[in-house]
This record gives C-alpha cells, sequence and structure tokens, in this order.
C-alpha cells in the first residue's frame, strides 16, 4: 500500500493576479450598482456586453483550436468571481461555457451548421446551455435563455442545439435573472441534434461540470462584495452609542460570513483546476463547488441583510439587490439536492475503497 | 496554483516503507479509538520515534529531529492517521519559545530531550477561574533569591499526569494589571508540591486538574523575562492556531489543529459508508441505494470538503463545528444503531460514531473556543474590540 499526496497550492501566476485586476477595475467602472439597476427587470445590458466583447473576454477560456485565445477554466472561475463582485449584467459566464462545450463538440468532428460561429465566437450571438437537461426532458428554465439564440441541451442520450430568431420571454424572478422557458417542442425553435453515444454523454458531463463551477464562482463573487458591503455598513453605523461593529452578535456573523467567502473561493477554484487538468479525479468536486456556493451564499447574503437592520430589506439598499442575484443565479441549475446527488457518487467509490482497505473496518 | 499528485521519490517510498514497518511492530491499531487528535500515543511507540528524530521531524539531525521536509511529514502525518496513532505529542509549539526565551541551563539540559521527544511537556494556560481569558491567571510565583515558589491551580491540564514538564502561566504581580504581570515557567512535573488528578471528559478521554502547593523551583525554569510571560506565551499560541511548515504546497491549508479534526471526520464518513453498505432494506437492496442515507452522507462529504478548503485560522472553528455537526447527523442516519458504544451488540463502525458524538463538542473548546476564534478573526477583518 503506498500513501496518495497531493499538492494543495491555491497560489494564481502573475497572469493570473493581472487578469483578476484588470476585470476587477473593468467591472467596478463599467458595471457600477446605478447599470445593474438600469438593467432590470432584464438582467441585461447590451453596452456592458459591448464592452466585455471589445475587451476579448468572450474568447479568454475558448481554446486556441477553436478561435479562442486559450485560457482554462481556472481563468474562467477567476472571470466568474469578478463579474459576481458587481452582479454584472452580462451572460458571460454561460455564454463562455457553451462556448466551451460547442468547441469541445467541434473537436470530436461535430459539424455546427446550424450555428453562426465567428457571431458566437465575437459574443453577437449569445449562447448559452440548459443545466437541467442533465435529469429532465422539455420544457425547462435556461439561465441567459432570456438574452441567447442558441441553446446546447442534453436529451435522449444527445446533445442537441436549440435555436430561435427572437429571444425567448423573460421567466420573472426575483433576481431579475434573463432566465427563460426553452423547449424542443416548442414552434419557435428549431432542433438540431450534434451528437449522441457515449461520447455525447461525457461531453455533456464534463460542460455541466463546467457549469456548475463558473457559476459557483459567479456566486462566490456576489457573496465576497457582500461581505465588504456588510462590514462597512457594520464599521459605519451606530447603536447604543457604539459602531454596530462592536456587538459580537454583529462582528460573529461577519466572521462567519468571511469563513463562507473564503471556503467557497478555494473551494471553487480547486475544481477548476483539477476539472481542467485530471478530469477523471474526483468529478464531484464541481457538484460540491457549486452546493457550498449555493449554501453558503444564500445563508452569507441572509446575514449580509440582517446586519443593515431594517435598511437591508429596502429596495433601495445595495445589500438586497446582492440577496436578490444570488437566489437566481445559484437556484437556476437545480438547486442543492441536485448536486447533492451527484456527490453521491463518491459514496460509491468510497465504498469500493474500504471494501478494499483491511484498516477501517466496522465490528459488525 | 498546483492540486496534482506528488510523485514520491524512491528515498521517500523507502521511509513510508520503513514508517509502516515501525508502526505495524509497535502498534496495533485500536479502531475504536477516534480521539486520535487530541490523545497522545503510548511512551514505547514515541520511545521508538524518538530514537529516529520523527517526533519533531522538521528539526535538523543535530537538534534532535530528522531534517526531514513537507513531504515526509504528511507522509508521517498521514501513516498516524491511518494506523489511528493518536499524535499529540509534540512540544513544536514550544520549541522555538525555548530557543528564543530559555534560560542557558533550559537550553542546555532540557531542550535537547525535548527536541527529540524523549521528554514531554503539557500546557498550564487554564485555571478553574479563567480559560479564555488567559491573562486573569492567578497562580502565583513568588521569588526568594535564586528560586521561585509556586501556589495554585490549574484546569485542564491535558497530559499533565504524564508529561515530564509543564510550560506554566503564572502572576508575578498585581492580578489588575493583567498581562502586564504574567511569567513563564518550564515546571518539572515531578517537583514536590505538584498533583495532578483525573477530570473525565464526554467520549472517555482524560484531562486533570493541577494543583501547585509551595511548588519550589530555580530560577533556570523561568522562560523570558518577569512580567513579560505575555508575549513569551504568544507565539506557541498563534502556532497553535495557525498552520504548520509549508514550504512545497502539500501540507493542507488548514490549520494543524483544524486539520486533525477534519481527519477524523472522514474516519467518521468511512464508517457510515461501511455500515450503510452492510445493511439491507426490505427491498433487498443496500442501504448504500437508500436516497435518504445517500443525502446524508454527500452532506458529510461536502463538509469534509469545505474542512480542506477552510485556510489557517479559520480551519479551526469550521472543522470543529463541521466535525460535531456531522457526528451528531451520522448517529441520526445510522440510529439507532449509531448511538451504540463500541463492542455492544450491534454497534456500529467500531462505536466510532457514538464515540466522536460526544468528544467532538470538546473540539470547538480546546485550544480556544470557537468564539475566541471568531473573536480573532473579527479583529483581522478590522472590527473593533467588543469590550
Ligand atoms: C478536553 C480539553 C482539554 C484542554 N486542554 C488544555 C490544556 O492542555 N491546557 C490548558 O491550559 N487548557 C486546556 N483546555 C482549556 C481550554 O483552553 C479552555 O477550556 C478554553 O480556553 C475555554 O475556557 P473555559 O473553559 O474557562 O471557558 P470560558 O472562558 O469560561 O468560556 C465559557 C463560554 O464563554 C465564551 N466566552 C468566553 N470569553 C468570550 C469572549 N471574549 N467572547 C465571546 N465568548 C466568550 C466561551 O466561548 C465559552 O462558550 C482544555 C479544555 C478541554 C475541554
Amino acid at each position: 500500500m503506498t500513501l496518495v499526496l497531493r499538492r494543495n497550492d491555491y497560489t494564481l501566476t502573475d497572469e493570473q493576479d493581472q487578469l483578476v485586476d484588470m476585470l476587477r477595475s473593468l467591472f467596478s467602472e463599467q458595471s457600477a450598482i446605478e447599470v445593474v439597476r438600469a438593467a432590470e427587470p432584464l438582467g441585461f445590458d447590451q453596452n456592458l456586453w459591448a464592452t466585455v466583447q471589445n475587451n476579448g473576454l468572450l474568447t479568454i477560456s475558448v481554446p486556441e483550436s477553436a478561435g479562442g485565445d486559450g485560457g482554462g477554466l481556472v481563468e474562467l472561475a477567476l472571470a466568474g468571481i469578478e463579474v459576481g463582485r458587481t452582479a454584472a449584467p452580462v451572460p458571460l459566464i454561460d455564454h463562455v461555457v457553451t462556448m466551451r462545450l460547442l468547441a469541445a463538440l467541434k473537436g470530436a468532428g461535430v459539424a455546427l451548421d446550424a450555428l453562426d460561429w465567428d457571431a458566437a465566437l465575437s459574443g453577437d450571438l449569445i449562447v448559452s446551455m440548459a443545466p437541467i437537461s442533465t435529469w429532465e426532458l422539455g420544457a425547462q428554465l435556461v439561465p441567459s435563455g432570456a438574452v441567447a439564440k442558441a441553446v446546447v441541451a442534453f436529451k435522449d442520450g444527445s446533445i442537441i442545439l436549440m435555436t430561435r430568431e427572437t429571444n425567448a420571454p423573460q421567466a420573472q424572478n426575483e433576481g431579475c435573472a434573463p432566465v427563460a422557458w426553452w423547449s424542443p417542442s416548442d414552434a419557435d425553435v428549431r432542433t438540431a441534434t450534434l451528437l449522441d453515444g457515449d461520447l455525447a454523454a461525457g461531453i455533456w458531463e464534463l460542460a455541466h461540470r463546467e457549469w456548475r463551477i463558473a457559476t459557483a464562482a459567479s456566486i462566490v463573487g456576489l457573496m465576497a462584495i457582500s461581505s465588504e458591503i456588510a462590514r462597512s455598513y457594520a464599521l459605519d453605523r451606530k447603536a447604543f452609542g457604539v459602531t454596530i461593529a462592536k456587538f459580537q452578535a454583529i462582528s460573529h456573523q461577519l466572521a462567519d460570513i468571511h469563513m463562507d467567502v473564503v471556503t467557497a473561493r478555494n473551494m471553487t477554484i480547486k475544481a477548476a483546476w483539477l476539472t481542467e487538468n485530471e478530469p477523471a479525479f474526483r468529478p464531484e468536486l464541481a457538484a460540491m463547488s457549486m452546493a457550498h456556493a449555493t449554501r453558503a451564499a444564500l445563508r452569507s447574503t441572509a446575514k449580509a441583510v440582517h446586519i443593515h437592520g431594517g435598511m437591508g430589506i429596502t429596495n433601495e439598499a445595495d445589500i438586497s439587490l446582492f440577496y436578490r442575484k444570488v437566489s437566481s443565479w445559484a437556484l437556476v441549475g437545480g438547486g442543492i439536492r441536485r448536486d447533492l446527488d451527484d456527490i453521491g457518487n463518491a459514496i460509491d467509490r468510497r465504498a469500493q475503497e474500504l471494501a478494499a482497505s483491511a484498516l477501517i473496518s466496522s465490528n459488525r | 496554483m498546483d492540486f496534482s499528485q506528488v510523485e514520491l521519490t524512491s528515498d521517500q517510498l523507502v521511509f513510508e516503507k520503513e514508517i509502516r514497518e515501525l508502526i505495524s511492530e509497535n502498534w496495533t491499531p485500536n479502531l475504536s479509538h477516534i480521539a486520535v487528535d487530541h490523545d497522545r500515543m503510548p511512551k514505547p511507540v514515541r520511545m521508538e520515534m524518538a530514537k529516529r528524530g520523527w517526533i519533531h521531524p522538521d528539526l535538523a539531525p543535530d537538534a534532535g529531529g530528522a531534517g526531514l521536509g513537507e513531504i515526509e511529514l504528511e507522509v508521517i502525518t498521514n501513516l498516524f492517521d491511518e494506523y489511528y496513532i493518536p499524535a499529540n505529542v509534540s512540544s513544536s509549539l514550544l520549541i522555538p519559545t525555548l530557543e528564543k526565551f530559555g534560560s542557558q541551563w533550559l537550553k542546555e539540559n532540557v531542550l535537547p530531550g525535548i527536541r527529540t521527544g524523549e521528554l514531554t511537556t503539557c500546557l498550564g494556560y487554564s485555571e478553574p477561574d479563567n480559560g479564555s481569558d488567559m491573562a486573569a491567571a492567578t497562580t502565583r510565583a513568588v521569588q526568594d533569591g535564586d528560586t521561585w515558589v509556586i501556589n495554585g491551580q490549574k484546569m485542564w491540564t491535558t497530559w499533565g499526569n504524564e508529561s515530564d514538564y509543564v510550560f506554566l502561566l503564572t502572576r508575578t504581580g498585581a492580578v489588575e494589571e493583567k498581562h502586564r504581570t504574567l511569567t513563564m515557567f518550564l515546571v518539572p512535573m515531578n517537583t514536590p508540591g505538584v498533583d495532578a488528578t483525573p477530570v473525565w471528559i464526554l467520549g472517555g478521554g482524560r484531562t486533570n486538574v493541577t494543583f501547585y502547593s509551595d511548588v519550589t523551583i530555580s530560577d533556570n525554569y523561568r522562560i523570558g523575562p518577569v512580567n513579560d510571560g505575555w508575549s513569551v506565551m504568544s507565539e506557541p499560541l498563534a502556532t497553535e492556531h495557525g498552520a504548520g511548515v509549508v514550504t512545497e504546497g502539500v501540507a493542507p491549508v488548514n490549520g494543524s489543529m483544524g486539520a486533525g479534526f477534519s481527519r477524523v471526520l472522514q474516519k467518521l464518513v468511512d464508517g457510515a459508508i461501511q455500515w450503510a453498505a452492510s445493511r439491507t432494506m426490505a427491498d433487498g437492496r443496500s442501504r448504500l441505494e437508500d436516497p435518504l442515507v445517500r443525502a446524508a452522507l454527500a452532506e458529510a462529504m461536502l463538509d469534509l470538503e469545505m474542512c480542506w478548503n477552510a485556510e489557517g485560522e479559520l480551519g479551526k472553528p469550521m472543522s470543529a463545528e463541521a466535525l460535531a455537526k456531522q457526528a451528531d447527523k451520522l448517529a441520526d442516519m445510522a440510529a439507532p444503531e449509531g448511538l451504540l458504544d463500541f463492542g455492544v451488540d450491534g454497534s456500529i463502525a467500531a462505536g466510532i460514531i457514538a464515540s466522536e458524538r460526544q468528544h467532538a463538542p470538546g473540539t470547538a473548546v480546546y485550544g480556544g473556543t470557537t468564539e475566541i476564534y471568531r473573536n480573532n478573526l473579527a479583529r483581522r477583518l478590522g472590527l473593533p474590540r467588543p469590550y
């Protein structure tokens, strides 16, 4: 028997640091909270999207073979965090994850006739994918589905491409995310089967993992900024003659929020690195990063709202906006129970490992 | 960023084999003994380890260690864990303090044995009337020429019954002056007047009340300047709270205590999986296929992964709380057998879920309570002190 040790190195490269700096200043300049509010209820800002397009952000994590810049899932996760920090009203994550999926299909020799590839690569044509189709057939809510004209889904063991001429109407939701119903049997939808068989299942499964990780990253961004907003408020607001941050009932909640942010961030970038470099190793990490980011963001933003007292639940408070965004961004993929269900695959693997191990055993 | 597998060199593989052999010759794993993060290995095993410099393996060989790097340290940690060896034996917290503040006499006569691990230490901070508020210590040390006379009582002196020395926090001035009148000593536990009586804790472990009655020791046993005990003590405390040796990015980011708790959580998850695999439902399928069982196990595994991603000082409170929560939940999942003691007919997973449910609340207390950790974290976040 030999031990297996792994590295636990979370440090970013200089290039990754620069990417984060660039994205942070771009979004803080171009995606101020007024912009985010003005983009509601649709949750999409055409000008910001144009900025994203013009700054080459849509090709960062698309393989070079498919016309992109060859960055990876870690870069996409880092971008996701920055998108989340301003709740930027652009479908950057959904679009790029879907482009990576389409690039994988291209690489597998699939002809993408139904799609104007150059328009998709530039972002003039927005594409998205249907995470729920992993489990369910038929009509379903699709993230960024109200701004995308092409949606990739999984159906009866095949990867399909759905396209429409006009945008699907948004399904109103509290976070004003551009979510819409899509169905292959919708009269406005044209459907093409792209690939079937084991290869299709494998490509879809990996793409779904990538979607979870990149989406988890964007939720981490929402949490991180909520944590900073709540901290500033607690340092500013006075009650009983002192800043409320002096009360442990407040400061300990801020500490809890911080712990959630740090663990969710670390889990997400670790999942991104491993999914990219060793996709066969612990595939459950994607579902784990999504499940933890979701539960952590739901509870952390609720605490952040509460730290604001009555002000927290007003529509005009910045924190209430992030509270709303979290639910729509985090739950559109199907919720924590589905993530847990996929984490369950790790149970069977561990059960086999244990059956082969002499040391760990029960007395019955 | 790098999470790849470490390719062990042939030397490292030989090293692993050697340790496995040493353990097999000296140790029979007790699968029901789950409080391995808290307990201490028996003396014969420790002496074998000490001979090889494996108690403080990162120290240079001529300083009592084995000059091992981060990867070898991880090999040792993981093998101790695999074989259920209680690992709480190291004085690594104290060694830098003794090097920096110890008297010449201590450095020459005691430090070498502490470095090898042939001599052991325990921590005498907490008292019956103050634990979190350590600067309120009242155990008094009074100077009398070249000697000191110590009187008082310490609480929770874990391993005080079988350690050679206690790292003792004493009061050498007015109590009101709090951290400005504290002085540290390294007191031999066999000095007349030192007495340890057991305190039994949930889960079956032992700690002690220690009494100090006219304990007279030479000034040689003083560590650091008189009334400067707070700075002397702060250093090992910070190490206890933080992460260990990290040079190659292999050690977990979770600090040393939290990593220990996380390893225990892994054992609970494993025990629970084995229980589920051994049970069948009414329809003949394994309980591993029961969606309720899967949901509970998945959540425990999720918490475990979260713990491994909790950096430095965050690791302790997060891992302690996750461990306590999951011990509870897994006992419930495997109810009613989950609550049976080891050896009882029908008990599961060597009783570790039941015993850890009792032990885990302590992990949120010893080494500093989760509230104290949150206070520290709040300070690091730039929030004002609460009082
Ligand atoms: C099994 C075990 C082994 C131990 N081993 C050792 C040892 O070897 N050596 C040693 O010196 N000590 C040891 N301890 C003592 C341990 O460090 C203390 O129990 C701990 O620091 C808490 O102190 P206390 O028990 O006096 O609780 P208190 O300090 O009285 O605290 C009681 C409660 O009040 C809370 N509280 C206290 N102060 C604050 C604050 N400022 N803000 C918010 N909440 C607060 C605490 O979190 C706790 O919930 C051990 C304890 C246990 C249980």
